[in-house]
C-alpha cells in the first residue's frame, strides 16, 4: 500500500512534548528490549534509533489498548490481539503514567467522542450548536449519532 | 520508514463509521492524466482503492500538515492537497460535479488531528463557560462566542515555553472560521441531525479533563485564541478568495452569503 512517506517523515520531525528514550520491545516472540527514541505526534507513535533522524517506524494509535504493565512500563496492544503487545520501559512511574495518559488522549476517536460530548452538552446548556459558528455542524464526523448513519462496510477481505 | 499498514487497514475496517467515501479522480503525478479511484476518509487518513469493496487498498494519505486548495488551473471541480515543505507533494483531485467537490473540500478541511484538537479545546472552554453561566440569566449564554473573541487568556501554559510551529502546519487549522462555501448550508438549517435535549451522550472514558490538562501533542497553540484567529484570518481570507475564484461563474449569487472578515 502506498503512503505519503516524506510527508509522514516531516510530521515525525514536528515538535512534541512526548518524546523520550524508552526501552521498546516488539510484539513477536523473541523480540528483545531496545533503546529507542519514542515520539508521539498527533495519533502516531514514531520510534527512532537514538542517533538517527529518520524514524524506523510509525504506529497508528487507534483501536489499541494501552495499559500499565508494572510500575514503570506500559504496553500497547493492537489488532485486538491482547497477547501481542508492544512493551515500553520508562525511567519512572510518573513518566510511565504520562505516556499512558498521552497516548490515550492522542487517539482521534477519543478526541471525537469528547467533541461530541461537548457539543451535546453546550447545546443542552445554551440551546446553541457550537459548531454552527464554524460552519461544520453538518460534517458527518461530528454527528452525535454517527454510528447510525452508515451501512456497515464489508471489509472482511481486507 | 515502516508504516505498520495492518494497523491502518484494521482501523479502516473496524466498526466505527467512515467520515466520507466516494469516487474522485486522482491525478497521476507523471503524465497528468486522471484516474478514477474510490476514496475513503476516516479520521485524518484518506484511503484509496480502485473500487468500493476491493480487497486491495492502493494507498493512504495521512492528512497532517497539508492545506486544501481549489485549483482552477487543473480544470473543473478540481482541488488539491498541498503539503507545504521542501520536497513535499501536492495531490491533485477532481470531482464529478460541484456539490461533490465542495463536500470533499469541506470534509478534508476539518479532517486533520490538529484541527480536531483545536476544536476540542475550544469547545471544552465553551463548555466550562456554559456550565458556569447556567444559573444566572439565559441571555448570558449567547455572549460565550463574543467572549471567545475578547478574552485574552484561554490556554494556560503548563510551565513550559510555547512551541510555535511553522505557519504551514496551521493551514488546515485556519479554517476554524467558516469559509464562504459553507454558509449556504448552515444558514437555513437547524441541527436536525441531532436530537435536542439529549443529555445522555457521554464519551467513552467520561468527560475530558479541563482543557488546561490536555496533553500538548504535536504543537502548543498560542495562548490567545482570538489572536491566533486574527493572525491567520489573513490566510483564511486569501484561501477564501482563491476558492471563490475557482468556483463556477454561475454561482455569483453566493456573494450574498459571504462572511465579511473585515
Amino acid at each position: 500500500m502506498r503512503f505519503n512517506e516524506k510527508e509522514l517523515m516531516s510530521l515525525s520531525r514536528q515538535p512534541s512534548e512526548m518524546a523520550a528514550e524508552l526501552g521498546m520491545r516488539g510484539p513477536k516472540k523473541g523480540d528483545v528490549v531496545k533503546k529507542r527514541l519514542v515520539k508521539l505526534v498527533v495519533n502516531f507513535l514514531f520510534y527512532f534509533r537514538t542517533d538517527e533522524e529518520e524514524p524506523i517506524g510509525a504506529l497508528l494509535l487507534e483501536q489499541c489498548r494501552v495499559e500499565k504493565e508494572d510500575s514503570q512500563s506500559f504496553s500497547i496492544a493492537f489488532l485486538d490481539e491482547a497477547e501481542r503487545k508492544y512493551l515500553f520501559e520508562c525511567d519512572s512511574e510518573e513518566q510511565c503514567g504520562e505516556w499512558v495518559d498521552s497516548i490515550i488522549k492522542a487517539s482521534y476517536e477519543f478526541m471525537r467522542k469528547n467533541l461530541i460530548f461537548y457539543r451535546t452538552e453546550i447545546h443542552r446548556l445554551t440551546g446553541k450548536d457550537p459548531l454552527e459558528q464554524y460552519g461544520i455542524s453538518d460534517e458527518t464526523r461530528f454527528q452525535v449519532n454517527n454510528g447510525q448513519q452508515f451501512t456497515t462496510r464489508d471489509t472482511s477481505s481486507l | 520508514m515502516k508504516l505498520h499498514e495492518k494497523l491502518l487497514t484494521h482501523y479502516l475496517s473496524c466498526t466505527s463509521p467512515v467520515d466520507k467515501e466516494g469516487y474522485l479522480y486522482k491525478k497521476k503525478e507523471r503524465n497528468a492524466t486522471y484516474q478514477r479511484r474510490w476514496f475513503v476518509l476516516k479520521a485524518n487518513l484518506l484511503f484509496y482503492q480502485e473500487r468500493p469493496g476491493d480487497r486491495h487498498l492502493l494507498g493512504v494519505i495521512v492528512l497532517e500538515g497539508c492545506a486544501v486548495r481549489g485549483s482552477e488551473s487543473d480544470g473543473q471541480f478540481a482541488f488539491s492537497l498541498v503539503f507545504e515543505g521542501p520536497g513535499l507533494k501536492t495531490y491533485r483531485f477532481a470531482a464529478g460535479d460541484g456539490p461533490t467537490q465542495e463536500s470533499w473540500v469541506k470534509a478534508l478541511l476539518s479532517a486533520s488531528h490538529c484541527y480536531l484538537s483545536l476544536l476540542v479545546r475550544d469547545l471544552g472552554r465553551q463548555y466550562e463557560e456554559a456550565k458556569q453561566q447556567q444559573g444566572p440569566g439565559e441571555s448570558r449564554h449567547s455572549s460565550s462566542v463574543s467572549a471567545l473573541k475578547q478574552s485574552t487568556n484561554f490556554f494556560p501554559v503548563q510551565g513550559r515555553t510555547a512551541v510555535v510551529r511553522e505557519g504551514r502546519s496551521f493551514s488546515a487549522c485556519t479554517v476554524l472560521q467558516a469559509p464562504s462555501t459553507t454558509t449556504k448550508v448552515v444558514a437555513k438549517k437547524s441541527p436536525k441531525l441531532w436530537p435536542r435535549r439529549n443529555a445522555h451522550v457521554t464519551p467513552l472514558n467520561g468527560p475530558a479533563p479541563l482543557y488546561g490538562e490536555w496533553p500538548l501533542v504535536g504543537f502548543d497553540p498560542l495562548e490567545d485564541f482570538s489572536k491566533l484567529h486574527d493572525y491567520y484570518g489573513q490566510e483564511v481570507k486569501k484561501a477564501r478568495e482563491e476558492w471563490l475564484r475557482s468556483r463556477r461563474v454561475e454561482e455569483e449569487h453566493s456573494d450574498g452569503h459571504l462572511i465579511d472578515l473585515g
